[in-house]
């Protein structure tokens, strides 16, 4: 059985082999069809790419935060989405990575990738002795071990001073050769281009496979012989890397870090933005993770439209809802939530299963509104 | 099953006294006075946590927010002169129906989802409940009063105690004890127990489970209200969250420490960090480390997982 759901997996990656079943032939897009797709590829290209130059400096350290929230959700993704362990304490690894980083610049005066590099390290080494100890017991109690280690961490961890600077932090100065916050900006997309690309080569590997079974149903592939804890750890290190890059990426981005910028709230926003874009989906994840990390701003931003004159803002139609004014501040705490609940009651694939006739049809397939990618394989008996 | 609940009794009983000694040789009985008082408001949520697990499998995340809510309707119905029992009253029904909309909205479609797909979503449920609070009632401290005002009664190893706390205590021994009956005595009782155990079987003799499940949510969050109406206006301030950020996680310790699915358990975890928390505190070998009472709770999960993952009065899996 797990076997079938990991070819499925294979074959759902491939356009049309899911969605348009047996005896059809796979659908041909016309020349026309191809320009269409050129088109919107270029669009999504224009915006993440070109349209970034136009903004100014305090708009782009958002941007940038949005592709490194979007490494952070892949990260958690590894771990929820493929091994379907909760991780409750990833403010944590990510806080410990950006402040290893800041570490290794401001006061060892190391250059910038190998503080990146020692900030991975350190967040795979704390993934490896955390996990060794919280993965002798599964599932729920995974959790609970995770979120008390985050919240000793904030209290704990992030107040040794020579380490973190105290309540004072620590400076993370831009690199050099990236000093401008635009050029900050291409390289953390050039890192998020990266780790999709590594995350995609994993899980095609045998560990891939093996942790797609492993989440299933962890007693069956125990049984085809699969080294369930060991794969599990390995993917929580992997996780802990893909976090401590983030982390990195993250301090340098602020050009600061503090120690309370790592709170409880943010562990809690790192589940939301990854359920809601979709376990298991790179794109879902990556969207997902985007749009919170936008959300304030999306709110907050005056979109005008040249052309026709059109001209709204989101925060001001809030602000008619009964009640206290729902600033951009606090909308996002409201509406984050309610997303959550929404996709897991009634869009359990997320955002990623939303995009999914978009993205089959930009993989040469029919536009086809039903396409819900993959099935999703529902094991009641998880009980922990 | 008589030897297992000796064993259970005499490994509760060794413990106990085992920390109580050391207590004393340490000279920190004051830690003693000032954890029991700190443990039964963890001891409450564990109570609410328990009972919520041991029928449907589910780690409440929501437990906390069941109370906060009990707290804001305490603080608008005393500051709308409204008579301090009413008030109570007041916010326990609105923590019941908080529980009961969970219930509903929740956790029933996601009936046969994966236990962590429930946990994200009563965490969802927690952190909407906080948002709302945010949005309805700002980001700032109130003052609610508690229902016994007089403070140190009198003194326990130098330690002060509060009316309040006697409160607090009196009504989580009283709630243990009448809960213990109804899980043995009642046929309500015996019902969640074995809805809990076997829900297909529970089924098939015509007890619905589902409405005992929203039994059991109502009755977890009237907990979880109680703990909030008795335990925050000791602390006199609060704000959006209170019980989340301050009580739920040493809940689920003391709920681990008990086994999880143990009733005494919750009593006795509770206890257990709440007498941890007060000895980091208080210990004069812990003042330079920050954050003291957050790392005693890490630590004693990470031993407690370790040693004895079942619990302490739990049965092994």
């Amino acid at each position: 059985m797990t076997a079938t759901a990991a070819r499925k997996h294979d074959e759902a990656d491939e356009p049309n082999a899911e969605a348009h079943g047996h005896g059809r032939a796979p659908h041909k897009p016309t020349p026309a069809g191809w320009v269409a797709r050129g088109l919107f590829m270029a669009f999504v290209a224009w915006l993440v790419l070109l349209f970034p130059l136009s903004r100014d400096v305090s708009d782009l350290r958002i941007f940038g935060l949005a592709a490194i929230y979007a490494i952070i959700g892949l990260s958690l993704n590894v771990l929820l989405g493929y091994t379907g362990q909760i991780s409750l304490g990833h403010q944590a690894f990510v806080g410990i990575g950006a402040f290893a980083s800041a570490y290794m610049v401001s006061v060892q005066k190391q250059p910038f990738f190998l503080a990146v590099g020692v900030a991975m390290l350190v967040g795979m080494f704390q993934a490896l002795v955390l996990g060794g100890v919280a993965l002798r017991v599964r599932g729920l109690y995974f959790a609970l071990i995770t979120l008390s280690y985050g919240i000793m961490a904030e209290g704990t961890l992030f107040q040794i001073e020579k380490f973190t600077g105290g309540s004072a932090g620590q400076e993370a100065p831009l690199p050099s050769g990236f000093e401008s916050p635009h050029r900050y900006y291409y390289l953390c997309l050039l890192f998020l281009a990266a780790v999709i690309f590594v995350d995609w080569r994993l899980m095609k590997t045998k560990g891939g496979r093996a942790l797609l079974a492993l989440r299933e149903n962890p007693r069956v592939a125990a049984t085809l012989g699969i080294n369930v804890k060991l794969y599990t750890l390995a993917a929580f290190v992997i996780a802990g890397a893909f976090a401590g890059l983030g982390g990195a990426l993250f301090a340098h981005n602020s050009e600061f870090v503090v120690s309370n910028s790592f709170e409880f709230r943010l562990a809690l926003i790192f589940v939301i933005m990854t359920t809601v874009g979709g376990l298991r989906s790179r794109t879902g994840v990556v969207v997902g993770s985007a749009f919170f990390a936008l959300l304030a701003f999306l709110i907050e931003h005056e979109y005008t439209f040249p052309v026709v004159g059109w001209h709204f803002n989101v925060e001001s139609w809030l602000q008619k809802l009964p009640g206290p004014d729902l600033t951009a501040e606090i909308a996002p705490l409201v509406l984050g939530p309610a997303l959550l609940l929404l996709t897991l009651i009634q869009y359990p694939g997320g955002i990623g299963q939303q995009l999914r006739p978009l993205t089959g049809w930009l993989r040469g397939g029919r536009f086809d509104i039903h396409d819900r990618g993959e099935k999703e394989v529902v094991v009641a008996d998880v009980r922990a | 099953m008589d030897t297992l609940l000796e064993r259970r009794a005499l490994i509760s009983a060794a413990v106990t006294v085992f920390i109580v000694i050391l207590l004393f040789v340490f000279n920190l009985q004051r830690a003693l006075v000032l954890g029991a008082i700190g443990g039964a408001a963890y001891g409450f949520m564990a109570l609410g946590l328990v009972l919520v697990y041991k029928s449907s499998g589910v780690f409440n995340f929501a437990q906390g927010e069941f109370g906060t809510v009990a707290v804001f309707a305490l603080w608008g119905a005393t500051s709308n002169d409204i008579p301090y029992p009413l008030a109570i009253l007041l916010a326990l029904v609105a923590a019941v129906v908080t529980g009961l909309v969970t219930e509903r909205i929740v956790i029933r479609p996601l009936f046969d989802a994966p236990r962590v797909t429930l946990l994200v979503a009563t965490a969802g449920v927690a952190l909407l409940a906080i948002g709302l609070e945010f949005w309805f009632g700002e980001p700032k401290l109130r003052a609610v009063e508690p229902a016994l005002g007089r403070l140190g009664r009198f003194k326990l190893f130098g330690a002060a105690v509060a009316d309040q706390e006697i409160l607090l205590i009196v009504v989580l021994l009283g709630l243990g004890i009448l809960l213990a009956l109804f899980f043995n005595r009642t046929n309500l009782g015996l019902a969640i127990l074995g809805a809990s155990q076997e829900p297909t079987a529970t089924e098939l003799v015509g007890i619905s489970v589902r409405r005992l499940s929203s039994f059991t949510w109502a009755l977890s969050a009237l907990l979880g209200g109680l703990a909030g109406v008795l335990a925050v206006p000791i602390a006199k301030t609060f704000g959006p969250g209170v019980m989340t950020s301050g009580y739920l996680i040493p809940g689920f310790t003391a709920a681990v420490l008990g086994g999880m699915t143990s009733l005494p358990g919750a009593f006795v975890g509770g206890t257990i960090v709440g007498v941890a928390q007060a000895v980091a505190v208080t210990a004069p070998a812990m003042e330079d480390v920050p954050g003291q009472s957050a790392l005693a709770v890490f630590v004693l999960l990470l031993l407690v997982l370790v040693i004895r993952p079942q619990g302490l009065l739990g049965k092994s899996a």
